[in-house]
């Protein structure tokens, strides 16, 4: 939308034949305010990526000076890998639990929001309040409430006379994964609501009026209105929450690191382990290349619509 | 950088998003939903009841705790939680780290990110569109694909165990989101003030400094409130470069933190607070930068 005339005003005289008025490009001096930015991007991330999957083809230990080429073996590893095939499967499921349910109860809770309710900043603040809180936080906090022996949720079921369901939720296979996804529903409810909250407003008050003197009920109105309505926002919301949900690391490995076993692995602590703790960097670059990828393909209609938007 | 970072990348989402300290609810004039108050506020009340509780453990001694449980009211008030965990946290020394690392990152990256956008949205720049999408591709790609060539790097600057060496990472993974932001912003400046500028003689160094950015005062004040989150919170990078406990920052403090305390219940609520208070506090105060950035245009949609 900037026109591309902005340091050519002497152009606006051939305004009238926009077709041979040839883009002016700045020269050199637009990159003196580029260059800075661009460089630290390319340095640590661009340039460490293309690395990434360079060492993805090799047998390097992260340690010694020396490793071989071995082509795409790590990847063919992969495959045979029961512990990536769960990683991805695990991945899969966090992304569409951490996406539907808070998008769903974000949903509802602005549009109750919306509705005739005092004190609304307040509200507003508290259900907002976990999405300020960094991760590892989230993660010492949930860890605490899901203690077997002393933790709040144990604690209440046996007062409430449900003894029999207190469990060791983080510390046993089958609640392990789900347990860990509860403290990130609660941390991703408030981005939807805010957002949702926001488009709300934006909706004109006569369309109601206008349904209403129509005879539409109220169910009526959400459905034909208001959700179409979100359409943009629905967008928005669904896009930034599936970038964010590839890159779901610090909430897992400060809960459970991925155990008990491997239960609740998902690529990126995957990865670190391999990295980290088993010295097999070539083979958890590979790892980390594979969710790279599968990032990007998913956000790239995201990315091409922002740069047609701005550019 | 973090999650967080991306959630909050919602202004750049938003078609012509105009960021805005406004606080996107409207006046109320409709009164009356008493009972529709009441009912959120005890839902809101629930929501962030575990924060509540690590309030009432981490003001109580351990064997009050250990007597009547977590669902009790203390019999007894005590500071000693903190005072102990403030110690074995070693939260001075993180404290110190976080916010030196915050006083240097943040500043340089609003002000790389500006002029960056600042040349992407005002001076014609060539492959601007190419430049856009190779930048705006940033916000997508998954920050563990660079640990392990960043740490070769800064071992090799022997940045390693060294706040310092965390910079230019987190400069890099803010990059996208503030140009994003940044860039839709300037693009509303009209364009007539910069080219009655240059008229006058306005080099474009000046006209950034001078015009630029003291029109965009709330969209930076944004950026560098959203950074300052993002950095503050980053955990996987300072989790591996950092390895001392007298130079890790908050998070990872905190976790490792939480690995001793596991058997101290009151002692954890008090660590895990004196962790968490600072934000909760400055999100208070400056929520309505926040809620204005976030939601900053999704009305227009």
């Amino acid at each position: 939308m900037a026109t591309a005339t902005a340091v050519v005003p002497a152009t606006a005289a051939v305004a009238g034949t926009p077709r041979l008025n040839k883009k002016k490009y700045g020269g050199f001096r637009p990159w003196v305010f580029a260059l800075p930015a661009l460089i630290v991007y390319a340095v640590f991330l661009i340039y460490p990526a293309f690395n990434s999957l360079f060492f993805s083809l090799t047998d390097w230990d992260g340690l010694s000076p020396t490793y071989n080429i071995v082509g795409i073996d790590n990847y063919t590893a992969m495959a045979k890998d029961p512990v990536v095939i769960q990683a991805l499967l695990n991945n899969l499921i966090w992304t569409v639990v951490t996406i539907v349910v808070p998008v769903i109860v974000g949903l509802a809770l602005a549009i109750l929001l919306n509705g005739k309710v005092r004190a609304k900043t307040p509200l507003r603040l508290l259900f907002y309040t976990p999405c300020v809180l960094p991760l590892v936080s989230i993660a010492s906090i949930w860890g605490w409430l899901y203690n077997p022996d002393f933790g709040v949720i144990n604690v209440l079921l046996r007062d409430i006379g449900l003894g029999a369901l207190a469990q060791p939720w983080l510390g046993q296979d089958s609640t392990a994964l789900a347990a860990v996804m509860v403290p990130a529903i609660w941390l991703r409810v408030g981005f939807p609501m805010l957002l949702y909250l926001a488009a709300l407003q934006g909706i004109p008050a006569e369309q109601y009026e206008a349904a209403t003197v129509d005879g539409a009920t109220r169910a009526q109105q959400l459905w034909f209105i208001t959700l179409p309505s979100l359409r943009p926002a629905h967008y928005i919301v669904i896009a930034l929450s599936l970038i964010d949900s590839f890159k779901v690391f610090d909430m897992i490995y400060a809960m459970t690191y991925g155990g008990p076993g491997t239960a609740t692995q998902v690529m990126g602590t995957w990865m670190y382990a391999n990295v980290f703790q088993y010295y097999q960097a070539g083979y958890g670059t590979a790892i980390a290349v594979v969710i790279t990828v599968i990032a990007i393909a998913v956000s790239i209609p995201y990315v091409i619509s922002q740069t047609k938007e701005h550019a | 950088m973090t999650a967080s970072a991306s959630e909050i990348a919602a202004v750049a989402v938003l078609p012509d998003a105009h960021v805005t300290t406004v606080d996107p609810l409207p006046k109320q004039r409709r009164k009356g939903g008493i009972v529709a108050t009441v009912i959120l506020f005890v839902v809101a009340v629930f929501w962030v009841s575990p924060l509540l509780l690590l309030v009432i453990q981490a003001v109580r001694p351990l064997s009050d705790f250990v007597a009547h449980g977590p669902l009790s009211w203390p019999s007894q008030l005590t500071w000693t939680n903190f005072r102990d965990a403030w110690g074995i946290g070693k939260f001075a020394y993180t404290y110190r780290n976080s916010a030196l690392l915050l006083v240097l990152k943040v500043p340089i990256g609003v002000l790389l990110s500006a002029m960056l956008a600042f040349a992407l949205a005002k001076l014609n720049m060539r492959f601007r569109r190419t430049v856009m999408f190779a930048v705006f591709l940033g916000l997508t790609i998954p920050i563990y694909i660079t640990i392990v060539p960043v740490f070769i790097m800064l071992r090799s600057a022997g940045l390693t165990d060294n706040i310092l060496g965390l910079v230019g990472p987190y400069l890099a993974f803010g990059i996208p989101l503030e140009v994003l932001i940044l860039q839709s912003f300037f693009r509303q400046l009209p364009d007539s003030i910069i080219e009655s500028a240059r008229i006058d003689g306005a080099s474009d160094w000046r006209i950034f400094f001078t015009l630029v950015l003291p029109l965009s005062t709330p969209a930076l004040v944004t950026v560098g409130i959203l950074d300052a989150v993002a950095t503050w919170n980053e955990f996987l990078f300072a989790l591996i470069v950092l390895s001392s406990d007298t130079n890790k920052t908050i998070p990872v403090g905190l976790l490792s933190f939480q690995g001793q305390f596991s058997n101290n219940s009151t002692g954890l609520a008090a660590g895990i607070l004196i962790a968490v208070v600072p934000i909760l506090l400055a999100y208070a105060l400056l929520q309505k930068w926040i809620v204005g950035g976030l939601t900053a245009g999704a009305e227009k949609g």
